[in-house]
């Protein structure tokens, strides 16, 4: 009954979501750029109907199927990795064993949307963007592996549900701050945004999308937006505690956070510098990498020797 | 009913429009695009309205048919402060400073259906028919390489890095790309997103921009950030170069702080484009250094602005990253950038070398709207 629930819940969620990320994206850009705060329901719906209107375009030869498919499995892959989101105590679309690794999974073929999208327009900026997107994205996966294995370690559990439940001493935000911060950088990578936007930047006229345009562009918008608030979740359950909160309801609690998340993620995509891909990548592997393999270290001794 | 409501809905949104920025418009056209009213379209896709901002030189004319044509449904041109070129049936033009009126209404007419979308200039159909190797200059080995249709196709070469095989690739890249200075059209070989060659087809079209301190400076920054992914910090740069322009007192120091802490010069690599002794960091900090200056005169104009013969923008760009080039073009000023660029005797070897392969006559120039737009 609960699980029934949760499928219900799980879309409402995922709509109020990219409604809020909508809204943040048009309210964030003119805060940072010193301009009044313009926050507005309305200007998401307005731009939104203006990209339904617009004819879809095509190019010589496209792999149109590819094309069509590439943004319909980037929002299937934030559906998916949000429905191992527990919503409250007991409530979650898929309770699986092994939530985490299918979260993973949900994260490695978002790099093939990606590449799909930027590959099937046979279009050269396109492909340079799609490139790009597979030569990053790889490494932060891993990345993102060290980073979720140690958040599992002291739940001792694959499953989301544990890994919220064994935050009840401490969030794992406190155990490893490094690591929350390693994650918001694959949030950035996931959803394709500011100093992690490899695949549809300005330098490339737009990346993937170049070559799109009326609903196409409307779906790779959406899809983007649902994988913000997919992550956004995600980080808020596995490191800020998820559904754990005192007075509130769990499912306030999660909203709450998975909103600060939200904002947290939009902003940094505004403020921080990108690194060019060379640049990008000597980071990843060089520092960020054995970063990440250091924290998994460290929360393992610390639960051998304090656990 | 939903349909009404959908039209009623977009025709409230902003108004995407594609600049194609003529001689001595840059300025004015960045200055446009900070209106709530309008988009600036990163790719004639997204685009409803093409902008012709400015005189267009008669090499860029079938330029300007191609991103019409790539344009989709229902789209307008606007000829703002420029002379329609042939071809466009009942063109609209506009003379006055500010043209955010004239774009709002047709944008709106279009999305009401009270203004029709305007037709194909060109014919979509390949420039020339497939003949495999032979008079066309296809060329290439086997099912690779070559140009066939006209068009450019992978073929294996080296990379000039670590001489790994990968398949290069040939295409013209401007002169409207919003990366590019308005007017820069280059000839690019990239393997992945590495340049191995490049040639110069046009320089950029002059801007006669004056050299004004800390207001030129404002405006470098705010064309070279959104390459870095701080469009926003852009918006706050050119926002303060037209304030300082009117005479209005800005808070410089808060623009510095904020780019400081974006990381900016940090994730520009050091050494690349680098011109009597001074590269691409070295340029960014000499701007962000004008900020602490006197309104007029932070920047060492003659440092940036003199003639560098020696110097050839094409050289400069070989064996870079995409990113790394745009990053390059866009740290020089377009008086330098024209002097990087040494037309004669890149268009003597340019238009040689193109006949050969037939890259510029058939890439270009007939029916080809329905290739890829980002090209141009």
């Amino acid at each position: 009954m609960t699980q029934v629930l949760a499928i219900m819940v799980l879309p409402l969620f995922l709509l109020a979501g990219i409604v809020a990320a909508a809204v943040l994206d048009r309210a964030v850009p003119p805060l940072v750029a010193g301009r009044s705060l313009k926050a507005s329901f309305v200007g998401p719906i307005t731009v939104a109907s203006s990209r339904a209107m617009g004819q879809t375009g095509a190019t010589e030869h496209p792999d149109t199927i590819s094309w069509i498919l590439a943004p319909i499995l980037y929002f299937t892959l934030a559906a998916i990795g949000l429905s191992v989101v527990p919503f409250a105590p007991g409530v979650v679309a898929a309770d699986l064993d092994a939530g985490i690794v299918l979260w993973g999974a949900c994260e490695s073929l978002t790099v093939v949307a990606v590449f799909l999208h930027g590959w099937s327009a046979n279009s050269p900026l396109p492909l340079i963007g799609a490139y790009r997107y597979v030569a990053i994205g790889l490494p932060a996966m891993l990345l993102s592996m060290f980073v979720l294995i140690a958040a599992a370690l002291p739940a001792q559990s694959l499953a989301v549900t544990d890994i919220v439940e064994a935050q009840r001493s401490v969030w794992n935000i406190v155990r490893q701050p490094a690591g929350f911060v390693l994650f918001l950088m694959l949030g950035l990578s996931l959803s394709l945004r500011g100093p992690f936007d490899f695949a549809d930047p300005y330098d490339l006229a737009g990346g993937t999308t170049a070559e799109i345009s009326g609903a196409a562009r409307l779906t790779w918008w959406l899809a983007r937006l649902a994988m913000l608030v997919s992550v956004s979740a995600m980080t808020a359950t596995v490191f800020l505690g998820g559904y754990l909160g005192p007075v509130l309801p769990g499912f306030v609690w999660l909203v709450v956070k998975t909103g600060l998340v939200l904002v947290v993620l939009v902003g940094a995509g505004e403020v921080f510098a990108r690194l060019p891909p060379d640049r990008m990548m000597n980071l990843i592997w060089l520092a960020l990498l054995p970063l990440s393999f250091l924290m998994l270290v460290a929360v393992g001794v610390e639960l051998l020797l304090w656990g | 009913m939903a349909i009404a409501i959908l039209r009623r809905l977009a025709g409230a949104a902003p108004a995407p429009a594609f600049p194609a920025i003529g001689a001595g418009m840059r300025a004015a056209a960045d200055d446009l695009f900070l209106d709530g009213r309008l988009i600036r379209a990163d790719s004639i896709r997204h685009a409803r309205i093409l902008l012709v901002a400015g005189p267009v030189r008669e090499a860029d004319q079938d330029d300007i048919r191609r991103l019409h044509d790539q344009m989709l449904h229902p789209r307008a041109t606007l000829w703002w402060k420029s002379n329609p070129v042939r071809d466009f049936a009942e063109p609209a033009t506009c003379d006055e400073d500010d043209p955010v009126a004239a774009i709002e209404a047709i944008h709106r007419a279009l999305i009401e259906g009270a203004r029709d979308s305007e037709p194909d200039i060109l014919p979509n159909e390949p420039p020339n028919p497939w003949r495999g190797k032979g008079d066309y200059g296809q060329g290439g080995e086997g099912m690779m390489g070559g140009t066939p249709y006209g068009r450019p196709m992978a073929m294996t070469d080296d990379d000039l890095r670590d001489g790994l095989a990968l398949d290069a690739y040939t295409a013209p890249f401007g002169p409207f790309l919003p990366m590019l200075p308005p007017g820069l059209k280059l000839s690019v070989t990239l393997q992945g997103d590495v340049i191995q060659t490049a040639k110069l087809l046009r320089p950029p079209s002059a801007q006669a921009e004056a050299y004004d301190g800390t207001v030129t400076a404002l405006r470098a920054l705010g064309r070279f950030l959104p390459i870095l992914g701080l469009e926003a910090h852009a918006v706050r740069c050119l926002e303060a170069a037209r304030s300082l322009s009117a005479g209005k007192p800005i808070e410089l120091a808060k623009i510095r702080q904020f780019l400081f802490w974006s990381g900016a010069l940090a994730a520009i690599p050091s050494g690349i484009g680098m011109v009597e002794d001074t590269d691409v960091r070295m340029r960014v900090e000499r701007w962000l250094a004008a900020l602490d200056e006197s309104p007029t005169g932070g920047l060492d104009g003659s440092a940036t602005m003199s003639p560098l013969k020696p110097a050839r923008l094409v050289d400069l760009l070989r064996g870079r990253e995409w990113s790394e080039a745009i990053l390059i073009v866009n740290s020089f000023d377009t008086d330098t950038l024209i002097s990087l660029a040494p037309v004669e005797a890149e268009d003597a070897e340019t238009e040689g070398r193109a006949r050969e392969d037939g890259i510029r006559m058939d890439h270009e120039g007939h029916g080809t709207h329905a290739h890829g737009a980002t090209g141009t």
